[in-house]
């Protein structure tokens, strides 16, 4: 009698499992997996390295470069990158299938040039990000061709001209 | 609900004993005592009827130049968070033990001890949560220690506290490790042996690390439970607003009280198919966990993901719903309802079922209140006990349920405590659905002082889970999580003594333990000596 009741149920619904791999996945549209980063579009700012919890993405400084890596065996697809990039340069996919053979698969990167300092040659940002602010604002060009460090020793040295102090 | 005059009386009586009040807020009063007066004033508190939620120790030194142990009781009736701290310092660290008067404190305060160094007395004490290679004098939670630190292993050898009792097998990669020695006489367990804790992650020190900002916690709180996640991230969210004095928009509470009842029906139905399993009626573990599916693709409709929902933050949540996806849920929980329905009947009418699950594992309503039990083992035992009853939090408020009880204490009645919950989320996911309010979903601007503190605390599918918080620059400067299965635990030994060996794994798994946790158990035959494995899956 109970089994029978079971039974019923079992006959009703029949095979409910898929055939995945060979079947697509069962996705829903607001499905989060691993995100895409256009390298077109980065600037190299770092904000996505900032909020990623795990980590996942890292800027690492070498030289005259300085590369945003995406590791995607951390990355938990919360897409919280995503909602920061000023830049709407990272992209949350549906990606989840992730084996791969080689550790380096599961990295990508974007390598971005640094700009120097005029006057003490040290690194300041990079590229990309020089060309949208003095895009969005042209006026603030000549500040970007300097570090903060060499530019407050510039404005102190002015201010102590003004006040007459004279030059060391 | 909040009676003014029976917690003024409460707090005089306190008052009397040595207590000193620090701070009144709206649903949380802070006390002081020393250590030398707090057993009484824990005792008296205890016997008026509060519960211990936890207790957590901080290492206050940068802010009150001591250590500290702050109790956390709750008064169920009046809602009511009642915080006893008591300041111990640094160079003499002991306090008296509130163990002896209130037993559900054995743990936390063993926990305390080991991750901060303070001796209690009045109590045995014994290495709890640490591993045994770990050096003594070397204490995780103070703030010296960093949070990547590795400190040398110190090989001891492993001495059984019994003779005769060998120390089984763990194995860590077999899901989550826990522990039990089951002591038979026949095919009668007299006692049982639990250790635990060999996983333990150090979860808390990472989030108050220079490695963690306030908004990344909710994503690490998550991964506390492979189940409950979401009960984790909300409850440390609501912590910290609550601390912070952040009102959160009304549609983000709503939003977070339906994810979470979405949350405890795909966990209920993974126990029922799981406690299923271990009768021996494979069928019904099929269809049950058929059934969770369609709530597993609904949680990751709503929210993008199947599991660790990824959606909340400090200020509220970062996913809307829409006209779309509340037909979705409407359609998913009337198709729920039905199957549920059918299968419950189907289940319950096996004989097997009700004759296994019946008279085993009881756990009185005396034992079950002196443990300070959560949840539906709480319920099952005759305590009416709900956080989302007795300190409403969110939407829940704004509905009517009922929290089903049952007085047997067996594991027929821990059953049926469930099967009832799923009806009641239901109809709760239906309420929230038809009053769900306009309006923003995140509040962008806000403030988070520094040494402020909040409590706060959800119902899990699993019992009442506690955070604390105290905010730091930037991050937590403590934050406390308390899981409900902490407080359960303790309870399986009045469940499984006097019972057949052959109900051990059923009443282990009845109170839920983050299911995965029971991977096996040692038994040992206390008149032969004879040992072997019960596997439990």
């Amino acid at each position: 009698m109970s089994i029978a009741k079971i039974l019923e149920i079992a006959l009703r619904t029949g095979r409910v499992t898929r055939r995945y791999p060979y079947e697509p996945p069962l996705l829903t549209p607001e499905f989060r997996g691993a995100v895409k980063i256009d390298p077109s579009k980065c600037w190299g700012c770092g904000a996505c390295v900032k909020v990623c919890p795990p980590n996942a993405l890292t800027l690492k400084p070498a030289g005259k470069e300085v590369t945003l890596e995406y590791f995607v065996g951390r990355c938990i697809f919360c897409g919280m990158c995503a909602e920061v990039c000023p830049a709407g340069a990272i992209e949350v996919t549906k990606e989840f299938e992730l084996s791969s053979a080689s550790l380096d698969d599961l990295k990508s990167r974007v390598i971005h040039r640094l700009t120097r300092c005029s006057i003490c040659g040290s690194p300041i940002w990079t590229e990309a990000e020089l060309r949208t602010v003095v895009k969005s604002s042209p006026i603030a060009e000549e500040y970007t061709l300097v570090c903060p460090k060499c530019r407050r020793e510039k404005l102190v040295k002015a201010a102590k001209l003004r006040l007459g102090a004279g030059s060391e | 609900m909040k009676n003014e005059s029976v917690l003024s009386n409460t707090v005089k009586v306190l008052e009397g004993l040595g207590a000193v009040v620090e701070e009144v807020k709206d649903s949380e009063v802070y006390l002081r005592a020393t250590r030398e007066s707090v057993r009484a004033v824990a005792k008296a508190l205890y016997s008026s009827g509060a519960y211990l939620r936890t207790c957590a120790g901080v290492d206050e030194r940068e802010l009150s130049g001591m250590l500290a142990v702050y109790y956390i009781f709750g008064l169920d009736e009046q809602g009511v968070d009642v915080v006893l701290r008591v300041l111990v310092p640094e160079g003499d660290p002991w306090s008296a033990s509130i163990v002896p008067d209130v037993p559900a404190a054995d743990w936390c305060e063993l926990e305390v001890r080991d991750l901060l160094g303070i001796d209690f007395r009045g109590r045995l004490t014994k290495r709890l949560v640490l591993p045994e290679d770990w050096p003594d004098g070397v204490y995780p939670l103070r703030k010296e220690f960093k949070y990547d630190e590795k400190p040398s292993r110190v090989l001891r050898e492993e001495l059984p506290e019994e003779a005769g009792v060998p120390v089984g097998p763990y194995h860590p990669a077999l899901h989550e490790p826990e522990y039990f020695e089951l002591y038979v006489e026949g095919e009668k367990v007299v006692d049982i042996a639990y250790r635990g804790f060999h996983v333990h992650r150090g979860i808390e020190k990472l989030a108050e690390s220079q490695r963690f900002t306030y908004k990344q916690v909710p994503f690490l709180a998550e991964r506390i439970c492979g189940i409950c996640g979401f009960v984790h991230s909300s409850c440390y969210v609501m912590a910290v607003e609550k601390a912070a004095g952040i009102a959160v928009p009304e549609r983000a509470e709503f939003i977070r009280s339906i994810v979470l009842e979405v949350e405890r029906l795909h966990s209920h139905l993974l126990w029922l198919g799981v406690a299923a399993h271990l009768l021996g009626y494979d069928a019904g573990f099929m269809h049950a966990w058929r059934i969770r599916e369609q709530v597993m693709v609904l949680a990751e409709y709503l929210t993008g993901s199947r599991k660790t929902y990824g959606i909340n933050l400090i200020g509220g949540v970062r996913k809307d719903i829409n006209t779309e996806k509340i037909d979705r849920v409407l359609k998913t929980i009337t198709d729920l309802r039905k199957e549920f329905t059918e299968l419950v009947k189907a289940m319950l009418a096996v004989p097997q079922i009700k004759s296994r699950a019946s008279g085993t594992g009881v756990l009185t309503k005396a034992e079950a209140r002196a443990l300070s039990v959560v949840g539906p083992v709480a319920r099952a035992s005759g305590l009416y006990r709900d956080v989302r009853k007795d300190y409403p939090y969110l939407a829940y408020r704004r509905v009517s349920f009922k929290v089903p009880l049952y007085t047997e204490g067996d594991n027929l009645a821990r059953l049926l405590v469930r099967v009832d919950e799923v009806f009641e989320s239901i109809e709760i996911i239906k309420q929230l659905i038809d009053v769900l309010p306009d309006g923003s979903i995140m509040v962008e601007e806000y403030d988070i002082p520094p040494g402020r503190r909040a409590v706060a605390a959800i119902e899990a599918p699993r019992g009442e889970d506690v955070h604390f918080v105290i905010t730091g620059v930037g991050r937590p400067y403590r934050w406390r999580v308390r899981a409900p299965t902490y407080q359960n635990i303790p309870a399986l030994r009045a469940m499984l003594r006097g019972n057949p060996l052959a109900d051990a794994p059923l009443t282990i798994a009845s109170i839920d333990p983050c299911f995965s946790c029971t991977d096996r158990a040692i038994v040992l035959d206390v008149k032969s000596g004879r040992m072997g494995v019960i596997r439990l899956k």
